[in-house]
């Protein structure tokens, strides 16, 4: 493990397992995170044109929807009775899944292409295993849900090796890994910074549209309606000329 | 015969096809009788190029935002 | 050379792509098949990229891409009714202006750029016009009145317009706030479903009840003397509010919401549940077949007045509303319309195949086309690719010399299979290429497909489907739902002297949501249930969508292989060969 991570990794977990409501938002994340990576490997074993790969990518993911259930349950479980949290509904509704790989209608596979992918792979596989850990060696979750961790561990361990495996071949047939795999790590970094921006503008733009609403919609109130219900002649406009069907209002 | 390729927007053609839709916003409210909506749609728009441009160097935009 | 015109509905949800060759649909996807993001709002790349590869074209080919709405329009409505909120919209403001101004707003240059498309090939088709333009092109009417019934568009949320051969025209329409849609999205809300996905279980809840707190919902809706409706705005917040769509009003008059996932046991089928569980569901039951029943009443009030003022025999259907099958069956039965048609993809995936159909038909002034015959028009595997997959995943299959007797023959001893075969439905509903098959003699068949296969609810019922040639023998479908019962698009009643033959696809109140399978819409389905009526003497299968809960039906080989292998599936047919489970 890297010393940075081990550095930060370790206390940020202690916070997070201990505040109330939190290991329910973890489990919850993970059990999305988990079924978005089985849809990027299932992405995966449709597209390789590795035939060989098509398996191993299969069952991987059959791994990581079995994972996402696995983490749901905790979460059902953790939740109080009768009162579900907001955590259990995420898990409850996968129309809520965004945490995959796919960008602008391309999957992780077809943007990284099949070397840079199994590399992408391995980094993060490896990091979750290392992160598992550290939630394990400080037994912060209860003790199902460590049994859970522990159960996916194992899987988690076999895709590591049969990644790496298959990153060794690319070595030996002097394929450039090491940068692939440099790369996968600095993509990480940069993707989590990302989402640290994009998070952060959005609320701080937030905060100035709020501005301006408080400041300027409040004198167009006095003129504004809602419109009134029953039916209503349908306003006059060409609906067949192509002159109005080029205009966007 | 050679297949034709897809268009690649330009980044004038992007800031040009922008431009239309503010003006094509404006044209239908005023079209519309909605004109007590055009100075509003006015001050939203020129947020809006600012969020745009924001957007634009989102890898710095904590630092913006501070010195905003 | 013929032209192309690709349609696109994105970024509110069911993003799908048609592409149209000289007005005859080519294909017709939905992206949340190739993402299996149920839903998927995204700009539908690989749909569209899926059709344009159907036609052996670019983008560079392309006549005309007509978007499914009106943009500047929809962004009017969103300014002026958070003005005319004000400051009770303090939440809304902001997340929409961000959404607008950061990305939806320019449009054009978004779809440009997505689909590599000059501007001015771009064309822009009103929401509802899209709906409207779905169902009637699609149809084989040559006149009719076009009722488009959904949440929101730009400003209309019902709509009536008169078909007449190509041109299509405005009526008359009713207006945000007042949306018959979000009033039912509302009561799905408050049952605890998400909104834009939940509205079947609504439905399928609503046979358990009864309708106790129709007064109270009379309170939120009026029907008016003239043909229209009005909501009671005191009850609702969808206009203002970021995510709630009740007011605190609505729950002091319907009692505190369902919070999502609760166990639901009413007094006809309460399980091992607790007092307290029971008097609760039934609580959830009422309320469901209050709504149901008022939105049925609602729908035959608008086709009332569609008739008064189109004053054709022929209705056509779209928007959200219309894939209500129980409101369709009333509709049917007690409206004025000698025929009805309601367009598969009656949601917003459809506004695609509606704004494609209206470019052609209105814009282009090109006549009408022969009717939508078949919905099976999504991406198609093929015997050769599945078998190549197949083989790489490992699987042991067979090819049968006759798969549909094959699979006849595994039904009628108990098992429950996967059928895949040809290309995706066009649509919400499973037509027996992307289904889950059981045998609907067992009574056992329903719960255990809900709970080991699909890891659904279990109050939730299943739908038939049956041969044409014996639809009349086994269903009471009004003359009216003809069409619509060929897309699962109505529900019928079920002869009393049948239901004890049919258990697992009957539901509660003795209805059931049939698919009348012809040879032509899908030969090989048609096939299986003649080969199990030979059999079992029942030309009737149990018909479920292939998916698991929370995703969207299978589309690709991989697809259909990874939800075989994690649901209780016993065996799965795909492109005609027989894949055995695991061990």
């Amino acid at each position: 493990m890297g010393q940075l991570r081990r550095a930060y990794l370790g206390p940020i977990s202690e916070v997070a397992w201990r505040l109330p409501g939190w290991p329910t938002r973890l489990l919850a994340a993970f059990s999305l995170a988990e079924r978005g990576s089985m849809l990027d490997m299932l992405a995966a074993a449709d597209a390789t044109p590795r035939r060989e790969m098509r398996r191993k990518y299969f069952l991987h993911a059959l791994d990581e929807g079995r994972h996402a259930g696995i983490f749901a349950s905790r979460v059902r479980a953790l939740s109080p009775p009768g009162n579900i949290s907001r955590a259990q509904a995420a898990t409850e509704d996968a129309g809520l899944l965004q945490g995959h790989g796919i960008v602008a209608g391309e999957t992780l596979f077809a943007r990284l292409g099949e070397m840079d992918f199994l590399a992408f792979v391995f980094v993060a596989e490896a990091d979750a295993v290392e992160q598992f850990h550290v939630y394990l060696d400080r037994r912060l979750p209860d003790p199902d849900t460590t049994a859970a961790l522990r159960d996916i561990l194992k899987d988690e361990s076999f895709h590591v090796s049969y990644s790496k495996l298959e990153c060794d071949k690319y070595r030996r047939e002097g394929q450039p890994i090491d940068h692939a795999i440099r790369l996968a790590r600095w993509r990480r970094v940069k993707e989590g910074w990302m989402r640290f921006t994009r998070d952060f503008g959005e609320r701080m733009s937030g905060v100035w549209l709020l501005v301006l609403y408080f400041l300027v919609i409040w004198p167009f109130r006095l003129v504004a309606r809602l419109e009134r219900g029953g039916w209503q002649r349908a306003p006059a406009r060409p609906t067949s000329a192509l002159a109005a069907a080029r205009l966007e209002g | 015969m050679s297949t034709p390729e897809p268009y690649e927007p330009s980044r004038l053609d992007a800031t040009l096809a922008r431009l239309g839709t503010a003006g094509a916003l404006l044209s239908m409210l005023a079209r519309g009788g909605r004109w007590w909506m055009l100075p509003l749609a006015l001050i939203v728009l020129v947020v809006g190029v600012g969020l745009l441009v924001l957007q634009s160097v989102h890898y710095v935009a904590p630092f913006i935002y501070m010195v905003f | 050379m013929p032209a192309y015109i690709l349609g696109i509905s994105a970024l509110y949800h069911d993003a799908a792509a048609v592409l149209l060759r000289d007005g005859v649909v080519v294909g017709a996807a939905q992206e949340e098949r190739f993402s299996r993001v149920k839903h998927d709002a995204a700009m539908p790349r690989r749909a569209a990229a899926w059709c344009l590869e159907q036609a052996g074209i670019t983008a560079a080919d392309l006549d005309y891409l007509v978007f499914y709405e009106k943009p500047l329009r929809k962004f009017e409505r969103i300014l002026a009714t958070s003005v005319a909120t004000f400051p009770r919209s303090w939440g809304s403001f902001p997340r929409q202006m961000r959404a607008w101004l950061g990305d939806k707003l320019w449009l054009r240059t978004n779809l440009c750029a997505t689909f590599g498309v000059r501007s001015d090939r771009l064309l822009f088709c009103e929401h509802h016009l899209s709906h409207a333009a779905s169902a009637f092109y699609a149809s084989p009417h040559e006149k009719a009145a076009v009722l488009a019934v959904d949440g929101v568009g730009e400003w209309a949320t019902t709509s009536l317009w008169r078909g007449d051969g190509s041109a299509l025209e405005p009526v008359s329409e009713v207006r945000f706030p007042h949306s018959l849609g979000l009033l039912y999205s509302t009561i799905t809300a408050h049952l605890g479903f998400a909104v834009n996905e939940g509205e079947y279980k609504v439905m399928g809840m609503a046979a358990y009840g009864k309708p106790a707190f129709r007064q109270e919902l009379d309170r939120l809706l009026k029907l008016d003397p003239a043909g229209g409706f009005e909501l009671d705005l005191d009850y609702f917040s969808f206009h203002y509010h970021p995510t709630r769509s009740g007011s605190p009003a609505l729950e002091a008059l319907l009692g505190p919401p369902r919070f999502p996932g609760a166990p639901f046991a009413p007094a006809v089928a309460p399980g091992d549940a607790s007092a307290q569980q029971i008097v609760e569901s039934q609580r959830w039951a009422d309320i469901a077949a209050s709504a149901q029943a008022q939105v049925e009443d609602a729908m035959l009030h608008l086709v009332r007045y569609a008739k008064g003022a189109v004053g054709t025999d022929a209705l056509c259907l779209a928007g959200g509303v219309a894939l209500n099958s129980v409101a369709n069956r009333r509709v049917a039965a007690e409206g004025p319309f000698a025929h009805v048609w309601v367009q598969p993809a009656a949601g917003d995936a459809g506004g695609a195949m509606g704004a494609a159909m209206w470019a052609w038909h209105a814009v282009l002034g090109n006549p009408r086309q022969p009717p939508l015959a078949r919905m099976d028009l999504g991406r198609v595997n093929g015997p050769a690719r599945s078998s190549e997959m197949l083989t790489d995943l490992g699987a042991k299959f067979t090819e049968p010399a006759d798969p549909g007797a094959s699979a006849a023959a595994e039904l009628a001893d108990g098992k429950v299979i996967g059928w895949v075969e040809g290309g995706d439905e066009w649509g919400p509903r499973a037509l027996g290429h992307r289904s889950i098959l059981a045998d609907p003699r067992s009574t056992e068949v329903k719960d255990h497909v809900n709970a080991r296969v699909k890891y659904r609810e279990l109050f939730r019922p299943f739908a038939p489907a049956v041969t044409a040639a014996a639809a009349a023998d086994w269903f009471d479908i009004p003359a009216a739902a003809a069409e619509p019962a060929r897309w699962m698009l109505s529900t019928a009643g079920v002869h009393e002297a049948r239901q004890a033959t049919i258990p697992a696809v009957v539901h509660v109140d003795g209805s059931a949501r049939v698919q009348v399978v012809d040879p032509v819409a899908s030969p090989a389905f048609h096939q299986l249930l003649v080969e199990f009526n030979k059999l079992s003497g029942v030309p009737v299968v149990l018909n479920t969508s292939f998916n698991l809960k929370g995703e969207p039906m299978v589309s690709s080989t991989v697809d259909a292989m990874a939800s075989f292998v994690r649901s209780g599936l016993d065996v799965l047919y795909i492109d005609g060969l027989r894949v055995e489970r695991p061990k």
